[in-house]
């Protein structure tokens, strides 16, 4: 009996010790942690493709982590402080250069396929590019813009000209007599929606409404010397934040409290839209055919449009940056993932996958949202200081279209990036651009 | 002349009523009207969960139409009701329960045990213990939430039901709470008890406790609500589909391009049924513990 209980207590033990190696091989699998945003649709297709990766490498598993798209910041800082930063991350665009400075991001160009390098389109390369080094650190299937929608109806009424590409965009007098003309036109509530909906808790004011002042000729920081006062605060940043304040006064935007459906909701109070790309599958799903889809107005001698969106970069502190590398380029070569990027409407950041999209291809609605890609996208300032710079800047818009002084609000943020700036002692080699 | 004064009381009798009646109705219509406007955010977001096209509830808001529905249908909720894949917001749901249900048994548990000491027990510095309890109230979860995260994370709790629920069981609020409510019951209770042989945890448990149904009651609410609306922690502390409550996967129908209105509204009025029915549960002796504790001061 004794012997018995012996043996099956050595069998349990032997059994035991087999499954805890079993355990331990397991656990020798490389482990890739991929941190991503993204609502139902991006994390289905995420998850499906981290399962296609994982049968087609059977040594390597991929762990997903998500975090909220309103909440990505704080999340990313909890990795941070808690040394937990996945492999591969998604961050957004403007982003990078804080990132890079910061020492969380490595460069990938020796970790992905080439021939994913040499697909990206230039406004691609952009968003990636650290400026310091001239080096990628990230890279991205898709890229973003904004265009200005218009309803074909009441553009007709007041007998405008529709542009149709880049070249012929409405200039600053055309633009400003359109929205004149729209004001005075039954049905028509607010000439333009330029999405105040959106709050300041975003980057919307930033990435939209710079370009618009960087065609008039104003920056949000001085790219050569670093510094915002004698730019952000310039005569042509005042004359253009003014102009805009002028727009609100008039009443011919829609105010914040509207929302952000003006355009296409019942009625279409709003004669035009200064939308993302991804407004088009909305807007055209409620208007159909009296959408028209038109770039961004010349305010000064340049039309600017504004670019970057989430893309993929490798943590500094990845142990398997050659598995990581290897699950980015399966990501964006992936098919299924293309497919499901082209339902969403997604902006091509890589030429192949611009090929596939009729939406952006000549002749498509959207042709020419991708056309400002090469001739007139702006990547915002990639500075270490981008953080600042742009929550700085959204407060100074807010407090100017809420009737605040252009002058004041634009000098008071423009000192609040110096001063940013020269409390990191210039973020060198920064400081040594000049 | 004597007609006359006999018969004035009766004109001021009838203006009393009618200004009395005139002024029930006017506090009726004002109670109408903040009922409605209270009530009118949560009608709209039950119609909106029975709209399966979120372009169309983008563009009813702002209108009467958003408290109207054609086409009334389940499928929102049909789409969302599950335990896997990657609408498993039944998981979620599950999780967002068993996290409130644990944090607040034992958060009764701790927090009741910490005030009754305070209150009874013989320790010494306790009015320095109770200053500092008071004062720990003061300082704002957001500030030491990095510090913690880090501890968290040190102590391999990432990701883990355990690392939703430790951080939040003690509460200086609830001990004082409890505290308070405790130091008002009748000191004879606990001498009485002493003498008849109770330990202190007998007198707790059997005496003292099953006194304290409101002030259960109220922290039980309390605690209840504020377990179930974390966001930012567990943001912050979970990682996937395994212990990520229902408040951070509503989130993710809030997208970088794109909002799906139609599935955030019915996961919204799935994540407000369960503490509809713990405030419906508890808020008779809810509301008579902050009446009581309003009336002792």
């Amino acid at each position: 009996m004794t012997a018995q209980l012996g043996n099956r207590l050595l069998r349990t033990l032997l059994a035991t010790a087999a499954l805890l190696g079993a355990a331990g091989m397991a656990e020798a699998k490389t482990v890739v942690h991929v941190m991503h945003q993204g609502d139902p649709g991006w994390v289905k297709a995420y998850g499906d493709v981290a399962k296609r990766f994982e049968e087609a490498n059977p040594d390597i598993d991929v762990e997903m982590i998500y975090a909220p798209h309103d909440a990505y910041n704080e999340k990313f800082s909890a990795a941070v402080m808690a040394k937990q930063l996945p492999d591969v991350m998604e961050l957004d665009a403007p982003f990078l250069a804080n990132y890079v400075w910061s020492g969380y991001l490595q460069p990938i160009k020796p970790l992905v396929d080439q021939d994913l390098l040499d697909d990206m389109t230039s406004s691609n390369i952009s968003q990636g590019t650290y400026p310091i080094d001239k080096d990628l650190y990230a890279i991205g299937l898709t890229d973003s813009s904004v265009v200005l929608y218009g309803n074909k109806k009441y553009l007709e009424a007041i007998g405008a000209r529709i542009p149709k590409s880049v070249d012929d965009a409405w200039t600053r007098e055309e633009f400003e007599g359109y929205l004149e003309k729209l004001s005075k036109l039954e049905g028509v509530k607010w000439p333009i929606d330029t999405f105040r909906g959106y709050g300041i808790k975003t980057e919307w004011i930033t990435y939209a409404y710079g370009p618009l002042l960087e065609s008039a000729g104003c920056d949000l920081i001085d790219r050569k010397t670093w510094t915002a006062s004698g730019t952000l605060d310039s005569e042509a940043c005042v004359k253009a934040l003014t102009m805009m304040q002028t727009w609100v006064k008039n009443g011919w935007v829609v105010p914040t409290s509207s929302g952000t459906n003006q355009f296409y909701a019942e009625g279409q109070p709003a004669a035009l839209a200064m939308g993302g790309h991804w407004f088009y599958a909305e807007a055209a799903a409620a208007m159909k055919d009296d959408i028209v889809v038109m770039p961004l107005p010349k305010i000064g001698e340049r039309g600017v449009s504004p670019n970057g969106t989430w893309i993929w970069g490798i943590s500094a502190t990845s142990e398997n940056p050659e598995a990581a590398g290897k699950y980015l380029s399966f990501l964006l070569k992936d098919k299924e993932y293309r497919e499901y990027a082209k339902t969403q409407s997604a902006y091509p950041g890589l030429k192949s996958f611009a090929a596939e999209s009729p939406l952006y291809a000549e002749g498509g609605p959207l042709a020419v949202a991708f056309e400002q890609a090469s001739k007139t996208a702006v990547a915002r300032p990639p500075h270490p200081a981008y953080p600042t710079i742009t929550s700085a800047f959204m407060q100074a818009v807010d407090k100017i279209f809420n009737g605040g002084d252009a002058q004041e609000a634009l000098t008071a943020a423009a000192k609040k990036i110096d001063q940013d700036i020269e409390d990191n002692a210039g973020y060198p080699p920064f400081d040594e651009q000049h | 002349m004597s007609d006359l004064v006999l018969s004035q009381p009766a004109p001021l009798a009838i203006s009393r009523g009618n200004s009395k009646t005139g002024l029930r109705i006017v506090q009726t219509v004002c109670i109408f009207i903040i009922a409605l406007v209270m009530i009118s955010p949560l009608f709209m977001l039950l119609i909106a969960s029975l709209k399966d096209d979120r372009f169309r509830i983008l563009a009813d808001m702002g209108s009467f139409r958003a408290f109207w529905v054609n086409d009334p249908t389940l499928s929102n909720y049909r789409e969302i009701a599950n335990f896997s894949g990657e609408l498993a917001y039944g998981r979620y749901l599950f999780n967002s329960l068993v996290i409130l249900v644990v944090t607040v048994v034992s958060g009764l548990i701790i927090n009741s045990m910490a005030g009754f000491v305070l209150a009874w027990g013989s320790l010494r510095g306790k009015a320095i213990l109770l200053a500092l309890v008071v004062a720990l109230y003061v300082i704002p979860q957001e500030s030491i939430i990095m510090p913690l995260v880090v501890m968290m994370s040190r102590a391999g709790l990432t990701d883990t039901f355990a690392v939703q629920i430790l951080p939040w069981v003690a509460s200086p609020l609830y001990v004082f709470l409890f505290y308070q409510f405790f130091a008002q019951l009748p000191k004879e209770l606990y001498e009485a008890a002493e003498m008849d042989g109770a330990s202190i945890f007998r007198i707790y448990r059997s005496i003292y406790m099953p006194l304290s149904l409101p002030a259960l009651a109220t922290v039980s609410i309390l605690m209840g609500i504020e377990s179930w609306n974390q966001y930012l922690w567990p943001t912050l502390v979970t990682q996937t589909d395994y212990a990520r409550p229902i408040a951070v996967a509503i989130a993710t129908f809030f997208g970088q391009d794109s909002i799906y209105w139609d599935r955030a509204m019915a996961a919204s009025v799935l994540m407000m049924i369960p503490v509809l029915i713990l405030y419906l549960a508890f808020q008779r002796w809810f509301v008579s513990s902050f009446v009581g504790s309003a009336v002792k001061g």
